[in-house]
């Protein structure tokens, strides 16, 4: 059905992101996927990442800002540590998950990664811990007689 | 402004009312006052927003339009709680265009046909006037309107039907429970749900495609009345059919003490007390709301609110306590996780004539259970991961300990002591706030311990260990039986046409309507009545 998308007032004079702030978050997402293991082909997944971003700032305009100072913060982190360990550090980081955020890092751990981390899971990131085929924010598809169920079962179970 | 039928409230009553008159005559005058406003429903970005909290149900766009909690000492809060009980209002009803169908779980379960005789077989409540066989047949056509998949074999109640959907199959989560109360001989079932399935029919309805998260689903699958309300006058052509939101219906109003002429109501955008005259007035604002119009509504003929003469309306009121047993396995070797946000194994088994006196119950398998613990913790793969657990550290927690539940609910007989009525301050919506006056009763806790012992069963047989007494929340989402059917005014508000006693044009139509509610969902049942009374409604007047 369409329908008119919910738009924040603020975004009406607002400039769109620009590109190579996309192309960071993107990056983003692939450490994620790699440091994880868990999602293959996380190029399959980028206009779905973008469309996520648009969706975050759609409804919280605040969000241009978090995705423009976490490109910031990210290369500052990767000049001075190198790409692997700022990465461990943005994911792994005790403090840097302690609400609310109080600095760059925690802003961009708990306001970009954190959520690109849940986007992540809901497209698929799930199935490599639990074997799972389904989990919630995921589109598994409908159950149709005949076909494959999109979750496990209690058939599944007994073979 | 005048119009033929005028329905108040805009939940599935209404639209189920609604479309029966509709589909019997498209140019039906018809008019449905809201108090509550619209909520974007099927909104990709809104859905983020739910998705990525972990499904907090404060991140949820209805949020806002839910009771507060009662009054504390540094917080003003809303309603008024003054019974030895407390049973909140925040979080059970949401006051918006479609009502609480918005947040509902979707659970639809048919009443069974001993419910329909509580007094008689126990000496407790009251009997419905009709019978199970009477609402069958509204049952079948229920279940089509708000696409029920369920298992048409299981004939516990009987049914002549089948559901418009198969059932969804029982999960790999559940079948330890299954296993256990296989062993223990209690019966299991498939979950009637209402979410639709594919159908070889037109329907502007997606089917459910399993997202896990039924609070807002990104189809609309799940059934929700403002979807189908948004259809109507979207899509309907239904030149008569008019719905206005951001209007609070103020009191009904009488030209005599048999006829009602209209309703005052207030325009909150404009602020103006505005009236509209009808020829049939329908309250379907829900068991609270329903009962407090009635009392609002006084007159010379009416003097204590229009039905009141014996001090039934308001009273009666009831809802089911639910309940929540925790347990600890401590392994979880298949790697068991919840993949879906609805239940699809029950057992009613306890729902049987057997336990009619001592309080009926189900018992259901929660898609919340086997939960990973992380100190002590339940703990998704999500924030595993958000939390800085390494890969081989969270494939090791989801096989370690794991936390279960059972969840269920229990009936409860209803009591002439507990009400709900009007408290004079209005709540952000603009309707009147509610004094809920509630008290358990003395044996409920005697109760609870016959069901804990079965439960202990159940988690014993699992191998699970229990975690302590359950979680009891008395939370109004199922409350009912404020203006209740029945044979006569000395016993019940309205007859078993859900027409108010002693008036000819006024009917009730919400889960204020029900005698008793059994141990079950009261959402299938209310549809069926409503699809009743539509269909009364609709058949041309005898000379």
């Amino acid at each position: 059905m369409y329908q008119q998308q919910i738009n924040h007032p603020a975004n009406l004079s607002a400039e769109p992101l620009p590109p190579e702030v996309y192309e960071a978050m993107f990056d983003l997402f692939e450490h994620i996927c790699h440091f994880w293991d868990n999602l293959d082909n996380p190029q399959n997944f980028k206009s779905r990442l973008f469309v996520f971003m648009d969706n975050r700032m759609r409804l919280h305009p605040e969000y241009r800002s978090f995705y423009i100072q976490a490109n910031q913060t990210l290369d500052e982190l990767v000049e001075r540590l190198g790409e692997a360990a700022a990465y461990k550090m943005l994911f792994t980081d005790t403090a840097a998950n302690q609400a609310p955020p109080q600095t760059p890092l925690s802003l961009v751990r708990q306001k970009v990664s954190n959520e690109f981390i849940a986007f992540q899971v809901s497209q698929g990131g799930f199935k490599a811990f639990t074997g799972a085929i389904n989990y919630p924010g995921y589109i598994a598809g409908a159950f149709i007689p005949g076909e494959p169920v999109p979750y496990r079962t209690g058939q599944e179970g007994a073979q | 402004m005048n119009t033929d039928v005028l329905i108040i409230g805009s939940g599935v009553a209404a639209a189920a009312i609604a479309n029966r008159m509709l589909e019997a005559d498209p140019n039906r005058e018809i008019l449905i006052l809201e108090a509550g406003t619209r909520v974007k429903m099927q909104d990709q970005a809104l859905w983020d927003d739910f998705m990525v909290s972990g499904s907090s149900y404060t991140k949820l766009p209805y949020y806002k339009y839910n009771d507060l909690d009662y009054p504390q000492r540094d917080a003003p809060g809303e309603n008024l709680s003054v019974g030895a009980t407390v049973v909140p209002l925040a979080g059970a009803r949401v006051m918006t265009y479609g009502g609480s169908t918005i947040h509902w779980g979707g659970w639809s379960f048919r009443l069974k046909a001993e419910d329909f005789r509580l007094k008689s077989n126990t000496g407790q409540g009251a009997d419905w006037p009709i019978t199970y066989t009477d609402l069958e047949p509204f049952y079948n056509q229920a279940e089509c309107y708000i696409g029920v998949s369920g298992d048409s074999t299981d004939q516990d109640p009987p049914r002549s039907a089948p559901y418009p959907f198969p059932a969804f199959p029982y999960t790999l989560e559940d079948q330890p429970v299954y296993q256990a109360m296989t062993a223990l001989g209690m019966s299991s079932a498939n979950v009637p749900i209402a979410r639709h399935g594919i159908t070889n029919t037109t329907s502007r309805h997606a089917p459910c495609k399993t997202t896990g998260t039924c609070k807002y689903c990104p189809f609309g699958a799940r059934y929700a009345a403002p979807n189908f309300l948004g259809d109507m006058t979207a899509w309907g052509n239904f030149p008569n059919l008019c719905i206005m939101d951001n209007c609070v219906v103020e009191q009904i109003t009488m030209s005599s003490r048999q006829h009602a002429s209209g309703v005052i109501y207030l325009n909150k955008m404009s602020g103006e007390f505005l009236t509209v005259e009808a020829n049939t007035v329908i309250v379907a604002g829900g068991a609270i709301e329903s009962p407090k119009l009635l009392l609002r509504s006084c007159s010379t003929y009416w003097p204590l609110g229009i039905g009141n003469d014996h001090d039934l309306v308001g009273r009666y009121f009831v809802t089911h306590p639910y309940f929540v047993f925790t347990g600890t396995l401590k392994d979880n070797p298949n790697r068991l996780q919840p993949e879906m946000d609805f239940p699809t194994l029950c057992s009613r088994y306890f729902d049987s004539p057997q336990e009619q006196a001592a309080g009926k119950f189900i018992l259901i398998n929660p898609p919340s259970s086997f939960a990973t613990l992380v100190n002590n913790k339940p703990s998704s793969v999500t924030q595993m991961m958000q939390n800085g657990m390494l890969r081989q550290d969270i494939e090791k927690a989801v096989q370690g300990p794991t936390q279960v539940q059972i969840h269920g609910m229990v009936e409860i007989p209803s009591e002439y002591s507990n009400r709900v009525s009007n408290l004079d301050i209005r709540n952000r919506m603009g309707l009147q706030e509610t004094i809920v006056d509630y008290s358990q009763s003395a044996d409920f806790n005697t109760r609870m311990q016959q069901i804990s012992a079965h439960v202990g069963n159940i988690f014993e047989s699992m191998g699970a260990t229990l975690a302590g007494p359950p979680s009891i929340s008395w939370r109004a989402d199922h409350s009912a039986c404020t203006c209740r059917m029945a044979g006569t005014e000395q016993e019940g508000v309205i007859d078993k046409d859900l027409k108010v006693f002693g008036v000819d044009n006024v009917y009730i139509c919400s889960n204020a309507a029900f005698p008793n509610t059994g141990a079950i969902n009261p959402t299938l049942t209310l549809t069926a009545l409503a699809l009743r009374l539509g269909e009364h409604l609709a058949a041309p007047a005898h000379p």
